[in-house]
């Protein structure tokens, strides 16, 4: 077994620590003897998405999200029967945006997405800076029980507002996709979009350990993941919980 | 000037100068009130106090080494004789500066410094530049800090350059040529200074720490680097429109790093050697230099004043822990934690080590740049690392997954108890290390401090 992990435009989308996301997901499948590789692909490189086995898409600035689009759209037929075959994906801040169907700038033009998702977002003159917090009932019961909150710092001033597609969550504590709704998130067959940086995988492991279950059962069929010590990853978790649901 | 805003100047002047007299008595060190009061009821007054120096101002700013280029350029300066309106570190957005002039200035608003030195915060360049309109501007590096506070860099790079221009077109630059992002600034304009590294022996030609400014700020392509120094730092060109580093009108030659005992290079054929350690010093103490000798300072100035300065308060400060020595330094964005990293694994000994993260505003609310420091390149020379402050856990699962195992590490939130681990826990032939975030730093330097006392008491 060796599941591959792209990691797409890692030289332009890589603000705020997202790198820790494949980190977290590549040592957890080495703690459990289950090899890793990851793919780092960017502007103009060879790539079919239905070769992969998790996609990982992070946020970037302005500029740099606009260098890639033209890319991205190129590649959209192919990623969308990765996706209605299952692939999970990963999208952060940025990541989410792309896969909508337009930005709309502060001055009201429309820069088309990738138009995957029933989603937009529209540019907010506040930033939505901060920890969060959302409960999300898709998480499955983890071997530490019941463990359905994800925790994170968001940092945007896009507004996201969902058509017709499930959120990831719902906020606790924090903005979420536009400060207004209550709602974090998008989550698409094994799609999964979030404003969620922190990075958000490491100190969510359970979520983590989701993303390797689709991406082992897509693959190789139904498997149980051998159960790891979780105690500092949950310590981590836990704190910030209560942090903000003391606030 | 109307007798009304002629008594508004006086009364914010003042009453500015009396809180600051009273906080001081106080035994506080006052550095944002007495400004933001007297800015509330005098709006003009930091231009008007800053107006009419002899020779005028000097703002140093950057991302990193802005307080310790100014000390080393403050003295220079004090050496050669002069007497300077100089800001208080951190001290570095609007109102500290403010504070900074009313100190500085009579009961009588005469300001009697030959120049002002003001560290400036560059997120805080957009608002001081229009006010206080300095002959000298010092940009020593950009990077990634406390993102959540100034959105993204390239934001903050382009506030920097349009203030610049816009309201200082005949100012002389002093400029970093080894990072883009600062050189960039220098293009199309007269009378800049350029400072930079020759090729060393630490030099890298490529590594996995993520980088600021990949792509060039004019055309967009990526950069083609000869050699990186640190960071985004070294020699460089666009292979699509041509811009590359400029040629070092300031250069630093025969960089020697020197263990514990500081850094050594050539200026110009003189040696210099600092206290500092760690390479980026070297850039500290170039910008420093370029600044002075753009005043016409002489070269024995600057090399006595270079060489004599001690590192200041929890800059690589040794201090007596228990029975062992151990080094404080403060960690506050990725590159700068991963040049402290270089300097740690320079020496031969294994490590033990306090790294104090908090998350309060001063610090930088968002701790997910721990991820982008290269913490994988310490697994292997660390014998157990106490992690302590706010975001301890944070700390604790960065170095888990980076391949510590989790044996060697502590999780101790209360700074005190992680200092009596840390002296409990340090073997002889161990060398300690304490590394808290900007807040942590002041209560860890206190209790090592106290304890040091004490251990010379008993």
């Amino acid at each position: 077994m060796r599941l591959k992990i792209c990691h797409l435009y890692p030289d332009l989308m890589d603000l705020y620590g997202d790198r820790g996301n494949i980190i977290s997901l590549v040592q957890r499948c080495r703690w459990r003897g289950i090899e890793a590789e990851v793919g780092l692909i960017s502007l103009d490189q060879q790539l079919d998405f239905r070769d992969w086995d998790i996609l990982f898409l992070g946020g970037g600035s302005d500029r740099e999200q606009g260098l890639l689009y033209e890319d991205l759209c190129r590649r959209r037929e192919n990623l969308l029967s990765a996706i209605e075959d299952g692939l999970p994906v990963l999208g952060i801040c940025g990541g989410l945006q792309l896969l909508g169907k337009y930005y709309q700038t502060s001055m009201g033009d429309r820069i088309p997405g990738v138009d995957i998702l029933d989603l937009w977002t529209v540019a907010g003159s506040k930033r939505m800076i901060g920890n969060m917090c959302i409960e999300a009932d898709f998480l499955p019961d983890g071997s530490h029980g019941k463990q359905n909150t994800l925790v994170g710092f968001e940092n945007h001033s896009g507004q996201t507002f969902l058509g017709k597609v499930e959120p990831l969550g719902r906020v606790v504590k924090g903005f979420g996709n536009n400060g207004k709704d209550g709602m974090e998130g998008v989550h698409y067959k094994n799609v999964f979009g979030t404003y969620l940086h922190g990075p958000l995988l490491p100190k969510n492991p359970h979520f983590a350990d989701l993303l390797l279950s689709l991406a082992l059962e897509r693959r190789w069929g139904k498997r149980e993941l051998k159960v790891l010590d979780d105690n500092l990853e949950l310590a981590a978790h836990t704190y910030m919980v209560n942090r903000l649901k003391q606030q | 000037m109307k007798l009304a805003t002629t008594l508004r100047f006086y009364f914010a002047l003042w009453l500015g100068k009396a809180i600051l007299l009273v906080s001081r008595l106080a035994g506080k060190t006052g550095t944002t009130l007495p400004g933001a009061v007297a800015l509330k009821i005098y709006p003009e007054l930091l231009a008007r106090l800053s107006g009419g120096l002899p020779r005028g101002a000097i703002v140093v700013t950057g991302t990193n080494g802005k307080t310790t280029t100014s000390n080393l350029l403050a003295e220079v300066l004090r050496r050669a004789g002069m007497t300077l309106t100089f800001n208080r570190a951190g001290a570095n957005l609007v109102t500290g500066i403010t504070s900074a002039f009313l100190e500085a200035s009579r009961w009588d608003g005469r300001n009697l410094s030959h120049l002002a030195l003001l560290e400036v915060d560059e997120a805080a360049m957009a608002k001081v530049i229009p006010l206080v309109k300095p002959q000298t501007v010092v940009i020593t590096n950009f990077f990634r800090d406390q993102l959540d506070r100034y959105g993204e860099l390239d934001k903050t790079v382009a506030l920097v350059k349009d203030t610049i221009n816009t309201h200082l077109p005949d100012a002389r630059l002093v400029l970093n040529a080894d990072d883009p992002l600062v050189a960039q600034i220098g293009a199309n304009r007269e009378g800049v200074v350029y400072y930079g590294v020759a090729p060393t022996d630490y030099d890298l030609s490529g590594n996995s720490q993520s980088r600021e400014a990949k792509f060039c700020s004019f055309c967009g392509h990526a950069y083609e680097y000869e050699l990186y120094h640190y960071g985004q730092l070294g020699i460089y060109i666009c292979p699509g429109c041509g811009f590359k580093r400029p040629a070092p009108d300031v250069l630093a030659d025969e960089v020697q790093i020197r263990g514990t005992g500081g850094v050594s290079f050539s200026l110009g054929g003189t040696e210099i050697n600092l206290q500092h350690q760690g390479f980026y010093s070297v850039y500290n103490a170039l910008a420093a230099a370029a600044a002075a000798l753009g005043l016409g300072m002489g070269m024995d100035h600057i090399k006595a004043a270079l060489d004599g300065f001690t590192p200041e308060a929890g800059r690589m400060e040794q201090f007596v822990l228990g029975i062992h020595r151990v080094t404080l330094s403060l960690v506050k964005n990725p590159t700068g934690f991963n040049e402290v990293i270089r300097a740690m694994i320079h020496g031969e000994r294994p490590l033990g080590l306090l790294i104090a993260i908090n998350d309060n505003a001063a610090d930088g609310r968002d701790v997910s740049w721990l991820w982008d420091v290269d913490f994988e390149q310490l697994v292997e020379k660390t014998g157990f690392v106490v992690c302590s402050g706010l975001r301890a856990e944070d700390m604790a699962v960065r170095l888990k997954y980076a391949g510590l195992e989790t044996e060697k590490l502590y999780v101790i939130k209360d700074l005190a108890q992680a200092l009596n681990k840390l002296a409990a826990k340090l073997e002889a032939g161990q060398s300690g290390y304490v590394l808290p975030t900007y807040t942590a730093l002041f209560p860890t330097r206190q209790l090592m401090s106290a304890a040091r006392s004490k251990a010379y008491a008993s």
